[in-house]
């Protein structure tokens, strides 16, 4: 097995020399109408300091598989395989106790829509303040001092003032960089994003992005973008996996994803960003259909009812055999890798121009 | 008289088979009964109580010991209520009356024996019921010795005198206003104002010649004026203790028991009077040292304490009320209760009335007693339990009462149809419409319904109309109403013709309002009222007014006699001596003793 | 919040003056005549209705008797014949003449202490048991406690009240039978009078609130800022209280605050039950027996009453809920 970000290395010696590293990861949940498997036998590896962007539509098990790295699931109707090892630590037995100490401190999430994602009853300070008292056993005062500092570090002016605003009297971006001054208030060193721009517009994107990546600069954290858009994984991610119904479809580095990928999937995505680039006549080409059920996944590979090259592959091997993802840079996909590049420089590229 | 309007929330909630007879009690009304029953007793045989005028001797104290009685120990009252009077100058309610008896003496009072029943009227305050004189106009009183106040002051004449010169003021609106109308007639309140004016009612109408006599000057003979005498309008009021209309909350005590603390609608504790010499007094034997009553008490809660008797509850009693409807079938029916129950007439008849300004044809009045279904609407009424079959307007508990059956009720209870088709047709009316008011309660639509069918079977056409039971008795008083036939009941004030007769059929100026339900005016009646009032022999009287309602029943027919109302409750089993005063309708209070 | 504050007692001034008018008009003006009412069997005596007509001032014109009514209240006022009726005034009873403030003044503690005692009572079972069953959610409690909910949900304090006497005052001798309390003279023994009342009277209100508690608790706890809480390592007892349960106290404030006429009814209702002497049971006499000024004092201040609490209940959400601090 190779590392993501060091393509060319060897075979690690052993596992714990990622700092993330997630192995063959199954989260299934128990429904009335059966069972759903959200993550589907997913792998894969993060180290200090690195990005990994996680693309997929909504759906595909990127969410789910961030929430089980964390233990958010919900026990009750969930079970996990496979295993997730944290710098060293296992976390998919790990006990409640043991969770609830990492979380905030060793790991924090950033989520989406923050006008749900924070509390409308406490203050934004109270909620930053909240996981410095709790795992470093700050005071009251201290806790607040440092929500302040945090609140200036992520760009909110008067932070002295606006900490004791409530999440309602923030604009959006204030919010969300307020989440971001609570995810990173313990100084984690793994920090999960979960479309940490989609409510936002253009220009406060971009800011929010640039901030993670300071912040990034400035503390060493790793950090997983999931996002169900490649434009925004351009500039911030080291490597990429991309999803499709709970399962790795293509992984590779930023570049590699961007400019030769290789997955029919991944060039449906890389087809629905708007470029400013793009000449007016050319459409935007969405992805046709829609994500299937995780109930009762096709068969084969589950990408083939959308798939406009499953032609391309003989026979129906598409619907009855299901591809396998090679370890490091590649594509789980029968089209043979000429038929890939093939078909991306003849028949994607142009329309992404 | 009237009931108590305690009994018209009862009647009016529980509806079941409760009388709504008090519903008269609101809209200036008729008086009634709470009808309510208990086992059967003989149906229409003339009571023991006779209601006569007691000697002198009779009026002597100590009065007669009861059998097995001790003194000592408290009585519990549990009453849903409370009352709403107790000075005594506004008392006319039967709640009101029966805890008057223990605080309030007056001139003359019911004596009752402990063993017969038997009851009499004899000298309370007063050495006899009364000596007449010019005619029947003047009533002379002389007061015993040793009458004394709460606070040992003694009680005289002026103290009476000044009581009855309360009565003029006028926030006293309740009580009864015979004596006031006797001394100066119907207009009585533009005459004389009351005591606080600084005027007094002058002696040529009440005399008070010395401090142990009292003269009352009428203005017409009253040969039933002892009868008067009995309601608590004469009972001393000490006048350094009058604050008007304040007063009600803590009347001073002439009898045997004084208040020692008053708590509106939730309690009223009795003490002993020390000051009250049982030697002067022949009606209270005063047997416990206390009385204490729990007002507020809801049914069925208080019907099924007394059953139980837990605690103090058993030497609990409810004065006034009858129990309540759901455990009347218990009651009646399991034997363990009968040996501490009560069951008698109440001073009430409940007649379906005609409105005889509509329906002008006496044959067809006729018909309606004759149809009328008696034993369906005694069975509506909650069975004989609840009353007996009642045939004359004058109660069992008037003295002289009389059998009297002209339309043979008795004979067909059901109701005779055929008979009833007879006299329509002999009136050239088949098919009369009748436009039949009644009390919107489940009560009064089950017996509106019985009287529909009998009558409709007879050959009327009968439109039934609910009123509002809380203005029942104010729509049909009007005189101009558009009824022709609705029930109403009434009691007398006390046991002679007098109280009934006159209100409810004089049909001398008619207006709203008054208690001649039926509007009956007829000129024979009229005028054997103005005569057999100024009658002086009280037993001639007595005899007279019963020959006139019966006269009223078979030639007028203005109203048809249905039920005799009875009380029925029990009482707790430590009790002893519980005797009934029939003309108030409640239990005598004055007998009743705690058994040790 | 003073702003909040006294607009909102402004439009309660408004609220209760036009109840008290409406009520004023259809207590005094509709009926055929309250003298009638008031006389009793004497009303055939002309001279006699017209001096009631006089003493209860009903011979000056309505909008006279209104203000005077109203001035009443806050001023005292000397009736026409004399009587004195110190302030507050709200008229004399037809039943017995007696000034109606005394009685409510005799009355009014055992009514406010049932409706707090039995709020406090079904609040605290009623969400209690909602919490638990939603820390619980799907296990065994949970389901238990439903079904109790649902039975609590379909029984009456009529029903219920004399069983729980018959069993825990008469036979297991838990509890007192229930009387009126009398807080300055005896506060212990008008506590153990409470404790059975007030518990019959939750019961028809907890099982509600339990349930409603239940789903706002589930339903907060699904919510993106409880995960968020516990993404940030928050202990699951730390979300559920201070995350989920604030969020949930909005609403069940709010839904307390509809109920307060309830409660109210409920107390009514224990009252008769208990034999307890409150408002609830001198309103019901007072409608019996068309005492129209008594009615009208008690509907007046239960009005007043439930307007000041909804107030207070707002009051309340305003501090649970920032958001509407402000509205």
């Amino acid at each position: 097995m190779t590392t993501l970000t060091k393509p060319e290395a060897e075979p690690r010696p052993q596992e714990s020399e990622h700092f993330l590293s997630v192995r063959d990861l199954y989260v299934q949940f128990a429904t009335e109408d059966g069972t759903v498997k959200a993550v589907d036998g997913l792998s894969f590896d993060l180290d200090r300091g690195k990005t990994l962007g996680i693309v997929g539509e909504s759906g595909s098990g990127k969410s789910v598989t961030n929430l089980a790295i964390l233990g958010l699931h919900n026990p009750r109707n969930t079970t996990i395989a496979g295993e997730i090892v944290l710098d060293g630590q296992e976390l998919t037995g790990a006990s409640t106790k043991t969770l609830e100490k990492l979380r905030g401190k060793k790991m924090a999430m950033v989520f989406q829509d923050s006008l749900t994602a924070l509390s409308p009853y406490y203050t934004v300070g109270r909620q930053i303040a909240e996981p410095y008292m709790k795992h470093l056993g700050a005071s009251k005062k201290e806790a607040r001092d440092r929500a302040i500092e945090m609140l200036g570090k992520v760009g909110i002016p008067q932070p002295q003032t606006r900490v004791d605003d409530y999440p309602h009297q923030f604009s959006g971006g204030m919010r969300q960089r307020a989440m971001i001054a609570m995810a990173l208030v313990c100084n984690p060193d793994l920090v999960i994003a979960d479309e940490p721009t989609t409510a936002l517009d253009v220009t406060v994107q971009a800011q929010i992005l640039d901030l993670l990546k300071d912040l990034q600069q400035e503390t060493g954290t790793a950090i997983i973008l999931i996002t169900h858009d490649l434009g925004v994984i351009a500039n911030t991610a080291d490597d990429v996996v991309v999803m499709y119904a709970g399962r790795a479809v293509e992984r590779g580095t930023v570049r590699d994803i961007l400019k030769t990928p290789e997955h029919p999937y991944a060039w449906g995505l890389l087809g629905s960003i708007p470029r400013l680039s793009a000449s007016v006549d050319v459409p935007l080409a969405p992805i046709p259909g829609s994500p299937p059920s995780l109930l009762n996944p096709p068969s084969g590979c589950p990408f083939h009812p959308r798939c406009t090259f499953a032609g391309e592959v003989g026979g129906d091997r598409c619907a009855t055999e299901r591809p396998v993802l090679p370890e490091g840079r590649g594509s789980a996909c029968h089209l043979t890798p000429e038929q890939k590049r093939d078909i991306f420089i003849q028949q994607v590229q142009p329309r992404l121009r | 008289m009237r009931n108590s309007k305690a009994r018209l929330a009862a009647a009016i909630v529980a509806a079941g088979a409760l009388s709504l007879t008090a519903a008269c009690s609101s809209g200036g009304g008729g008086g009634t009964g709470g009808g309510k029953g208990g086992s059967s007793a003989a149906p229409s045989k003339a009571p023991v109580p006779n209601y006569g005028l007691g000697t002198a001797a009779d009026s002597t104290g100590p009065a007669p010991a009861v059998p097995g009685a001790v003194k000592g120990g408290t009585v519990q009252d549990l009453d849903q209520a409370g009352f709403d009077y107790l000075d005594p100058g506004q008392q006319y309610v039967s709640d009101q009356l029966s805890v008057s008896v223990l605080y309030a003496r007056t001139l003359t009072g019911y004596k009752i024996d402990p063993t017969t029943g038997k009851t009499i009227l004899v000298g309370d305050m007063a050495t006899d019921t009364g000596k007449e004189s010019d005619g029947g106009k003047t009533w002379t009183y002389t007061l015993k010795d040793g009458l004394k106040f709460q606070d040992g002051t003694p009680i005289t004449s002026k103290d009476i005198k000044y009581s009855i010169e309360r009565l003029f003021a006028d926030f006293e609106t309740q009580g009864p206003q015979y004596i006031q109308s006797w001394l100066y007639g119907p207009d009585y309140r533009k005459a004389y104002a009351g005591p606080y004016t600084g005027k007094d009612i002058p002696d040529t109408l009440l005399a008070t010649p010395d401090d142990k006599t009292i003269v009352f000057h009428f203005q017409t003979p009253h040969a039933d004026a002892p009868y008067a005498m009995a309601m608590p309008v004469t009972a001393p009021v000490e006048k350094s203790k009058d604050d008007k209309a304040a007063y009600n909350n803590h009347p001073v005590s002439s009898g045997p028991y004084m208040i020692s603390s008053y708590k509106q609608g939730k309690s009223l504790v009795f003490k002993r009077n020390p000051y009250w010499d049982p030697k002067t007094d022949p009606i209270r034997n005063a047997y416990p040292d206390g009385w204490n009553f729990q007002l507020g008490i809801a049914e069925p809660g208080l019907s099924q304490r007394l059953e139980a008797g837990a605690g103090t509850d058993k030497n609990a009693l409810n004065l006034s009320g009858s129990a309540d409807p759901s455990q009347m079938q218990t009651l009646v029916t399991d034997p363990q209760y009968k040996s501490r129950s009560i069951n008698q007439y109440q001073p009430y008849v409940e007649t379906l009335d005609i409105n005889t300004k509509r329906i002008t044809n006496p044959l067809v009045r006729q018909a309606i007693a004759y149809a009328f279904p008696m034993s369906q609407v005694q069975q509506a009424f909650g069975g004989a339990a609840q009353g007996d079959l009642g045939t004359t307007l004058l109660s069992p508990t008037i003295a002289g009462w009389k059998q009297f059956d002209p339309f043979g009720k008795l004979a067909k209870p059901t109701g005779d149809p055929e008979k009833a088709k007879q006299l329509l047709q002999q009136a050239g009316q088949p098919h009369p419409k009748l436009v039949y008011a009644y009390a919107n309660t489940p009560k009064w639509q089950n017996v509106s319904l019985s009287v529909a069918n009998a009558l409709q079977k007879a050959g009327f056409q009968v439109v039934r109309k609910a009123i509002d039971p809380t203005s029942y008795y104010t729509v049909v008083g009007k005189v101009n109403n558009q009824y022709d036939i609705y029930r109403t009941g009434w009691g007398a004030d006390w046991p002679n013709g007098s109280t009934v007769i006159p209100p409810t059929m004089d049909g001398r100026n008619l207006s709203d309002g008054t208690n001649n339900y039926s509007f009956l005016n007829d000129d024979h009646i009229n005028s054997e009222i103005d005569r057999i009032k100024a009658e002086t022999n009280l037993t001639q009287q007595t005899k007279d007014w019963e020959a006139l309602s019966e006269y009223s029943l078979q030639h007028d027919t203005a109203q048809v006699p249905f039920l005799f109302d009875k009380f029925f409750n029990i009482y707790g089993s430590g009790l002893g001596g519980v005797t009934y005063n029939s003309v108030t309708g409640v239990i005598n209070a004055s007998t009743v003793f705690v058994k040790q | 919040m003073l702003r909040f504050l006294t607009r909102r007692v402004l439009g309660a001034v408004v609220i209760i003056l036009a109840i008290s008018f409406i009520t004023y008009l259809l207590f005094f003006v509709l009926p055929t005549d309250p003298a009638q009412l008031a006389c009793g069997k004497n009303c055939s005596n002309k001279v006699l209705v017209a001096q009631i007509h006089h003493r209860m001032g009903l011979d000056l014109p309505v909008y006279q008797q209104y203000w005077d009514y109203m001035r009443g209240i806050f001023v005292g006022r000397h009736m026409p014949d004399g009587q004195n009726c110190a302030a507050p005034c709200f008229g004399f009873s037809f039943a017995n003449d007696q000034p109606i403030w005394p009685l409510i003044s005799d009355r009014y503690p055992t009514t406010l202490s049932l409706a707090v005692g039995g709020s406090a009572a079904f609040l605290i079972i009623g969400v209690g048991l909602g919490m638990l069953s939603a820390w619980q959610q799907g296990k065994s409690f949970d389901r238990v406690a439903s079904s109790i909910s649902l039975i609590g949900n379909s029984v009456q304090i009529y029903f219920i009240g004399p069983l729980a006497i018959a069993l825990f005052a008469d036979n297991l001798g838990w509890f007192d039978h229930g009387h009126d309390p009398t807080w300055s003279s005896d506060p212990v023994g008008s506590l153990n009078g409470l404790v059975l009342p007030c518990l019959v009277m939750s019961v028809i209100f907890w099982s509600n609130y339990s349930r409603q508690t239940r789903s706002l608790m589930v339903e907060q706890l699904s919510e993106d800022h409880i995960r968020t809480a516990r993404a940030k390592g928050m202990s699951s007892k730390y979300v559920f209280y201070r995350y989920a349960l604030r969020g949930a106290a909005a609403s069940i404030i709010t839904i307390f605050g509809i109920d307060l006429g309830s409660v109210l009814g409920g107390a009514i209702i224990t009252e008769a039950t208990f034999g307890l002497h409150g408002l609830g049971t001198l309103a019901v006499n007072a409608v019996y027996q068309l005492d129209l000024p008594l009615e009208m004092a008690v509907m007046l201040i239960s009005a007043t009453a439930i307007v000041v609490f909804n107030i207070v209940v707002d009051a309340c959400y305003a501090l649970i809920d920032p958001r509407i601090r402000l509205a």
